[in-house]
Formats: structure tokens, sequence, C-alpha cells
């Protein structure tokens, strides 16, 4: 059992059930087999989880095949407790992301699901990839199902140029990526990570480092976002559809890639750079929680707490501690199920009303009380409030930040305060108030199946609130080693 | 006989289930609620829920206080680690020395009394379970703030309160009135929750642990980090308890159901940062100056208060506001370092205040008029109209703290739109999908830079053949670029690059 390719077959299920979809393109089956094949990968994902041992700290489950072997590039996966958490939580997301979607989107619902199984197989390989350029290859990967979904089912000409400039941008940012990691490939010895990650930290030499890190930071801030780089984010979710934001703000590609990559490959120049990675997520946080309180849309409130958020993970990080790493990584999953989960329920909102507009929103709570109870979960999730997942996750990186950037700590206590008011000022503005007369006053509340879909992330919020150590404790020995690398 | 201590001390572990019987409570409930329960059949099991909870919490305390009693109060007692990081670790354990166990009791009778009012209260109101979840949310919270071992249990308990008393002010949501006083509310007490969990952040980095007898007992020495704990937690306690500077969220927190107001803001809640002040009075006592800044503060804002209230023109609000001048005096006794007063003061006056507070819809025909504010002050214009206005703090605030960050807000915003946009390129702009921003019109500047140069090129060579075939390649070239523009081709381009690194 130990060595069955569990995550090659992770990763092939949705690559095939995208193929499939794409064959099906014109008729109705493509629904059904999505849901199956999505069902299935996050088994395969609850699979790996449970053959995964928690009290190691290297990378298990590891798969290595020479791929192209002139320049030495391997299929190599493999997780740690670092990665292993997001790829069920990618997985749910997904699943839950068409669950609650409309149901045949026009014009090819075939097309539609399969880019939605393309882009979450990309995003899996991202999340397990162990060597460099695969892991590019993958970063690139995710692009492409995303320009065409943005961009074929946006929800107006807004939303479709936004598809074109996230994309230009996008690639415009794999570009420093790419020499980041050809450069760091070319001086420590290949693209093997854990080898890379094995070998001393001052192996490479420092100006190597420096190069690197700054290069990563361009290839990875386009995404993570820092300010002043994330103005695609809130156009984005203000034109794409909204099961398509709830990945991209919902998956922390960004940050992931600043753990994984950035900070561990270029460990002495990041020491010496300490101060920018925490100001830039400083930044972040501060810039996000205030431009979010003055949104005038639901969807703008959430991309730009998103960029907080964003920002708060980077400054646990920047700690180059455990706690904080442990933080950074409990924050990001919190992300993926309260981030992802809102704006699910948002696009069931924009179906039934057009609009996420505060403008025309008011007293939603009388109409869909379910909608509202499980939104405000999320949303307390988001500005961490003890019994939800958030608490032990901002707990962690603000008590991991405050020896280290004691400056940059106090900013996120602030950002604490505000964050809570850019959620809850809009909350109050949709959600409480008289109910108009149109179409809120007639629209109907959460089906049974969207019920269920908001009950197990707000179970998983919950649960994993109250018992954190269950998360905690299994990314431990891989943020200890993370750490190591580090100080 | 010796049994009997022994066969309670066997209690103690069980301790735990104080404020997780109603925490389970506010759960159940809530989830009843998300599965639609409404209507009269659905009101008994929610009832019979939340009154057992706090029941079994009351026993629970009961047992542990007649123990307490008989043996000797069990102190400091660990049951293992809710979660843990190096060097951050949180202890799951509570304090059982005489201050909890009796404000312990005091809270979950009062509580026990209160929800057993309400449900008789709240018959057929609309928000019945959703009222359920915050009391038991509340209940939980407030016994985990008294039980606590640590002061990360404490802040969990802290802003469970708060977050409570944001659901309950805001009890009548369609009432824009009622959510903005809720908001007000919780935001004023969010500052007070940072600087509870600043303190809690340096407890971690100077001491190593939030255990209450390690961060209270005045195991720092330096006495600039001692202050600078106390400090956080006394910012902490001051906006709980609604002394000044941050007393003005009282006076808009009382729109909530009257059973609510009167656990929240009469007898319990604003209770809690005396409490906290009782626990970590050592620290205090520690730093002279906190300690009479702690003092300063109670005796300024019973003042305040009493001022204040002597103004009021409803019931609610002139309780409301005796509440302050009481907790103010608990914490000027505080701040002397009478612990023991202040811990009978709160216990006594927790009581006393509750029944008033459930006794106020009666007062309007126990009292059908309110009372004439007092001669002297009526006389005194400027001190009046301060009063009735409660001297600006809200005014205050709203100019000093709320209206920047709005503007900030909007000014990021427009920072956002008009100049990050353009520099960036808003989708939109242009004709093509490069010719906006920074980046794209740089783009578009170098390629009109070349068109150029390569025209006079051919225009200065004068080859007849040369500028034909010139000619014929740039509206290749153009068609090309053309193409190039179309999304589609973009993509091309892209794969071709993939198959060029792959």
């Amino acid at each position: 059992m130990a060595d069955f390719p569990i995550l090659g077959l992770l990763l092939a299920l949705p690559f095939a059930g995208a193929a499939g979809c794409l064959l099906l393109a014109r008729k109705d089956g493509a629904r059904g087999l999505a849901l199956a094949v999505a069902a299935a990968t996050l088994l395969a994902a609850l699979a790996a989880v449970a053959l995964f041992d928690p009290a190691r700290g290297d990378f298990q489950l590891v798969e290595k095949r020479l791929w192209v072997p002139g320049i030495g590039v391997h299929y190599h996966v493999g997780v740690d407790g670092l990665s292993l958490f997001f790829l069920p939580a990618t997985a749910l997301l997904f699943a839950a992301a068409m669950l609650a979607g409309a149901r045949a989107p026009r014009p090819a619902p075939g097309l539609y699901y399969g880019l939605l199984l393309a882009l979450e197989g990309a995003t899996l390989g991202v999340f397990c990839a162990l060597d460099t350029l695969l892991f590019f290859v993958f970063w690139e990967l995710t692009l492409l199902p995303l320009y065409f979904l943005i961009g074929l089912w946006g929800l107006d000409a807004a939303g479709r140029a936004a598809a074109v400039r996230y994309f230009l941008i996008m690639l415009a940012g794999g570009v420093p990526l790419l020499f980041a990691l050809l450069l760091v490939g070319a001086h420590g010895g290949g693209f093997d990570l854990p080898a890379l990650l094995a070998a001393d930290p001052a192996a490479l030499p420092y100006g190597v480092q420096l190069a690197a890190l700054l290069l990563f930071l361009v290839g990875f801030g386009v995404k993570v976002p820092f300010v002043p780089l994330h103005t695609w984010l809130p156009s984005l979710a203000l034109g794409a559809p909204a099961t398509v934001t709830a990945l991209l703000v919902g998956l922390k590609l960004g940050a992931y890639g600043l753990l994984r990559l950035a900070l561990p490959l270029s460990p002495l120049a990041v020491r010496d750079l300490h101060w920018l990675l925490a100001g830039l997520g400083t930044v972040a946080i501060l810039y996000g929680a205030v431009a979010a309180l003055a949104q005038s849309n639901l969807r703008g409130v959430l991309a730009y707490g998103g960029v907080s958020h964003a920002g708060l993970a980077v400054l646990g990080l920047a700690s180059f501690s455990v706690a904080g790493a442990q933080g950074a990584v409990l924050l990001m999953l919190t992300l993926t199920l309260a981030t992802g989960g809102g704006f699910l329920l948002l696009g069931g909102l924009q179906r039934r009303l057009g609009t996420c507009d505060l403008a025309a929103l008011s007293g939603l709570r009388q109409r869909l009380p379910r909608l509202a109870g499980c939104f405000l979960l999320f949303g307390l999730a988001g500005i961490g409030l003890p019994g939800t997942i958030g608490f032990p996750a901002e707990f962690l990186i603000i008590v991991a930040a405050l020896p280290e950037h004691a400056g940059a700590a106090l900013a996120a206590l602030f950002g604490m305060v505000v964050g809570a008011a850019a959620f809850l000022a809009p909350y109050r503005a949709a959600f409480f108030g008289p109910l108009r007369a149109g179409p809120a006053a007639e629209a109907d509340d959460l089906t049974q199946r969207e019920l269920a879909a908001a009950l197990v992330f707000a179970a998983l919020i919950v649960g994993f609130g109250l018992w954190p150590a269950g998360l905690l404790e299994t990314i431990r020995p891989a943020a200890e080693a993370w750490a190591a690398r580090l100080s | 006989m010796s049994a009997l201590p022994e066969m309670l001390a066997a209690w103690v572990p069980l301790v735990w289930l104080a404020p997780a019987l109603p925490l389970a409570a506010a759960l159940f409930v809530a989830v009843r609620a998300l599965r639609g329960a409404a209507g009269d059949a659905a009101e008994p099991a929610t009832a019979a829920v939340s009154r057992g909870a706090a029941l079994g919490a009351l026993l629970l305390l009961f047992v542990l206080g007649v123990g307490a009693a008989a043996a000797g109060a069990p102190g400091q007692v660990a049951l293992g680690e809710w979660f843990a990081a190096p060097d951050v670790a949180v202890p799951f354990s509570f304090m059982l020395d005489t201050p909890a166990l009796g404000v312990g009791l005091l809270v979950a009778f009062v509580g026990w009394a209160t929800i057993g009012f309400s449900v008789n209260y709240l018959h057929r109101e609309p928000g019945f379970h959703r009222f359920f979840v915050g009391m038991n949310l509340f209940l939980g919270g407030m016994l985990l703030i008294v039980l606590a071992g640590n002061a990360v249990l404490a802040f969990v308990g802290w802003e469970l309160c708060g977050f409570a008393s944001w659901l309950l002010i805001g009890f009548a949501d369609e009432r824009p009135q009622a959510t903005g006083n809720a908001l007000f509310a919780f935001l004023a007490n969010r500052i007070g929750d940072a600087g509870f969990l600043l303190a809690i952040g340096l407890a971690y980095w100077w001491l190593g642990s939030v255990e209450w007898p390690e961060l209270a007992g005045g195991s720092v020495s330096e006495t600039v980090k001692a202050r600078m704990l106390a400090l956080g937690l006394v910012v902490a306690a001051l906006a709980k308890s609604a002394q000044l500077p941050f007393t003005p969220w009282i006076g808009r927190a009382l729109e909530g159901p009257t059973p609510s107001s009167a656990v929240f803001y009469g007898s319990l809640m604003v209770h809690a940062g005396v409490f906290l002040l009782i626990r970590i009075d050592p620290l205090v006592q520690q730093v002279p100056d906190m300690a009479a800044a702690v003092a300063l503060a109670g005796a300024a804002s019973a003042l305040y208060g009493w001022l204040c209230g002597r103004t009021a023109s409803d019931v609610k609000t002139a309780l409301a506001f005796a509440t302050v001048t009481q907790a103010g005096l608990m914490v000027l006794a505080c701040g002397l370092g009478w612990t023991t007063l202040a811990a009978w003061h709160l216990a006594l006056h927790a009581l006393w205040r509750g029944y008033q507070f459930l006794l106020s819809p009666s007062y309007l025909q126990l009292a059908p008029r309110p009372a004439p504010p007092p001669a002297w002050l009526a006389g005194r214009a400027l001190l009046y109209t301060a009063a009735l206005q409660r001297f600006w703090l809200e005014s205050l605030a709203r100019v000093l703290l709320l209206r920047p960050t709005l503007s900030l807000g909007r000014d990021v915003r427009a920072l956002d739109e008009r100049v990050i946009e353009r520099l960036v390129g808003a989708p939109g702009d242009g004709d093509g999908p490069v010719d906006a921003g920074l980046a794209g019109r740089a783009l578009a500047r170098l390629a009109e830079a070349m068109q150029r140069f390569e025209t006079r090129l051919v225009l200065q060579g004068g080859g007849g053949g040369a500028l034909h075939l010139l000619r014929r390649a740039g509206e290749a070239l153009k068609a090309l670029e053309a193409l190039l523009e179309q999304p589609r081709y973009l993509m091309l381009m892209v794969m071709a690059t993939f198959v060029v690194i792959l």
C-alpha cells in the first residue's frame, strides 16, 4: 500500500476527467461526470492524508520518474506537512464550486467543467510538485483554464477584459519566476527540490540567492498579491463568475510559492531582507483592510479582505519561526474554507438577485436566513473569532511576529480592528435593515444541496477551530525543518 | 466524613464542562435555526436545552464550590493542551481559586435565572432561536473568562462575549439604528481585544507562558515589561467594563431585548473587566503608575457615569450609567489594591442590578415620569449640556478615529482606481489588450519608435525593391500583430513557449 502512487492517481483523475468532459462537449452528462471525478479526487486526497505519517518532517508519498533527460527534469511529486492539507482543501473547494455553480453554464457546459477539472489538476500539481520546473509547468498551466473560464463565462465585458489583463499580468509574473528557478537550478545543481533543500544554506552564492529572492518576490508577489500588484484581484472578483473567484481567492498559491520555494531556496538573502518581506505583508494587511472598508460591492469586500489575509500569512512566514509557519499554513487553509466558501455563497446570491452591489441589498437576513447565517460564520472565521479555525491561525501569526517584527505585529492588531469593521459593516448593510421590494423579496433561501455544502464548510471551520491541534501537529515536523533552514 | 471532600475533588477535572455545556447548547440551537426551526412547536426544545445547559453548569460549579469550602480551593487545574507550537503552548487549564469559584457560581446562577426569564419574555418573537444562540454563547464565554487558568482561554471567552453582545444588540435587525449600535459596541470592544492579544503575545515573548499564576504573579522583573504587559490587559478591562475613555459604547448597547441587556450591561459582562483587574492585581500593583492610572480611570468613570445618569430620561440608560458608576468604583478599588472589596462589590452589584434591569419594563408603570435632573445640575447650563451630550466623547471618537479611517478607505480606493489601475492598465482602456497601463504604453512607444526607425532607414536607403519587400514584410507583420492581439493566438504562443521549455 505504501508504494501505491496515490499522488499520481490524484493528479491523473482531474486531467482524465477534463478530457472526458471535453469529449462530451455537447452533451448534458458533463456535470455528472465532473462531479463524480471531483468526488473521486477528494477521496484520493483524503487517502493521501490517511497514508501520510504525521510524525515525519520529510517528503512522503514520493514518486519520481525521469521526464526530460536532456536537462534533468523529473516528474517528481510528494508532500510534507506544509503542503499535505492543501490537497483535500483544494479538492473540497473544487467539488463544492461545481456543486454550487450554475447547473449547465452556457455556451458549452462540457468545456466549462473540463476547464474546471483541468484547473483542479494543475492546482493540485502545484501543491505536490517536487521538481522546480515541474512546479513552474503546473503554475503556468493554471493560467489557461482560468483565462477561458473568466473570458467565456465572465459577468460582463469588463469581466472579460479583466481576464485578458489577469492573463497578461500572470504571464509577466511567470518570467521572473522562471528566471529565478533557472538561476537556482544552474548554481544549485539541478531542479530536484528535496536535494536543493537538503543542501547547505550557504552552498548557493549570496548574490545568486539575492537575485533569486527578488525575482521570486515579483513572480509570486503578483499572485499573493502584494500591493501595488493587486488590482487584478478586485476587478476579477467583480467581473468573473463567483465560482472562479472562489477558486482564485480561496487557493493561496502565491503565499504557498513563497513558503515552498522562495524562502527556503534563498535562506541567507531572505534572512537579510526579512524586513522587506514583513513590510510587504504589513502593507497588504493594512491596505486590504482599509480598502475593504470603502467597497460598495460584497465581492469587492471579500476580495480586499483576501489581500489583507494574504498579507497576514506572509507576515507569519517572515517570522521564520515554526509557530509562524504553522499559523501561515493554517491561515491559508482557513481562507480556502472561509473566503472560498464566502464567494460560493455570493455566487448563489448573484444568481438569485442578479447583483452583489451593497446599494441594492438590504434586509436579506429576513428572506435568506440560512445564507446569511453561513456567510456570517465564514466572515467571522476571516476575522479570527475564537471557535473558528481562523483564531488559532491569526493568533499564532501575531504571537510569532511580535518578537521578530514588533511594529508589524502592532499593525496586524490594528488590522484586526479595521478588518472586523470591514466585514461587519457591509454585512450589516446587505443583510440587516428593512427588506425592500424587488428580487430580494421573492428570493429563495439556500437549497438543501447548497446548505449541505455550506454546512460541510461550516463544520470544518468550527471543528478545526475547536481542535486545531489535529492540523497543527501534522504541520509541525515539516515546519520545524523549514524554520531550521531559515535560522 | 473524609470521603466527601475526596468525592468532591473527583469532580474538579470536569470543570471544563461548565463553559462547554452552554457553548454546546449554542451550537445545537444554531444548527436548529439554520435548518429552519420556527414557530411555537420548535420553542420548547431550544428552551429546554438552554435551561438544561445553564443548570448543569450551575450545579457543577455548586458541587465544586462545596468541595472548595470543605477542603480548600483546588487552585490551578491543568487538563492538557489545547494546541501548541514551539514556544507557543496554549494549555487547557482552569483556575479554581476563591474569586473564580465565587464569581463563577454567580454567573451561572444569574445566567440560568435570566434564561428561564427569557423563555417567556421572548415567546413568539421571530428571533427566538437567534436570541438563545446569543445567550448561550454569552454564558459559555463569561464562564470561560471567569474560570480560565490562562490568558488565552480567557481571551476566547472575552471575544465570544463581544460577539454575543453584537448579536443581541442588533437583535431587531430590521432597524438600522440597532445594528449600527451593535457595530459600534463591537468595534469599541475590539480595541480592548487588540490590547488583550498584545499582552498575550508579550507574555509568550517575555515569560514563555500565559498561565495566570506566572503572568499575573509578578514574575516579570523589569518594570518596563510589566508596564507593557499590564497596559494591554488594562485597556482590555477598561473597554469591557465601559470605563473611560470607552464608556460611550454602553449608552448605545441597550437596544437588545431586556433580558440580554440585564446580563450583558447590568449584571455580568460589564463586570468582566473588573474581574480581569482582580485576576492581574499583583501585576498592576507592581507598576505604581499603572495602578494609579487604573484608579484614576475608575474614579473619572464613576463621576462621569453619575453626571450622565442624572440627565438620562429612560430607565435603561439611567441603569446603564448607574452601572458605569458602580463599575468605576470597583475599578478604583482595584487600582488601590482593595481587590476583596472590589470582588464583594461586584457580586452584590451584579445581583441587584440584574434584578433591576429585568424589572425595568415594569418601571413604566412603577414610575410614570422620569425624575427631573437635580436642581444644582439644572442650574448650571454648561455642565447640564455637557452631561446630556455625555461630554461629547462619542463625537470626539467619530472625529478622531472613525472619520479618518473611513476617509483613508476612500483614499485608498481612489488610489487604486486612479493611480495603480492606470499604471498597470485598467481593463477596457486603450484599443488592444496591451495598449494600457505603464508597461503597455511603454511597449507601444517602443513599437512606434522601432517603426519610425524602420521607415526612416528604408526611406533613406531609397531602394525600390527593398522598400517593396519591406513594405510587404511590414504588412505581414501587421497582420501577424493583429492576430497576436487576439487572445487565442496569445494562448498559442504560450503553448509554444511550453513546448520549447519542455
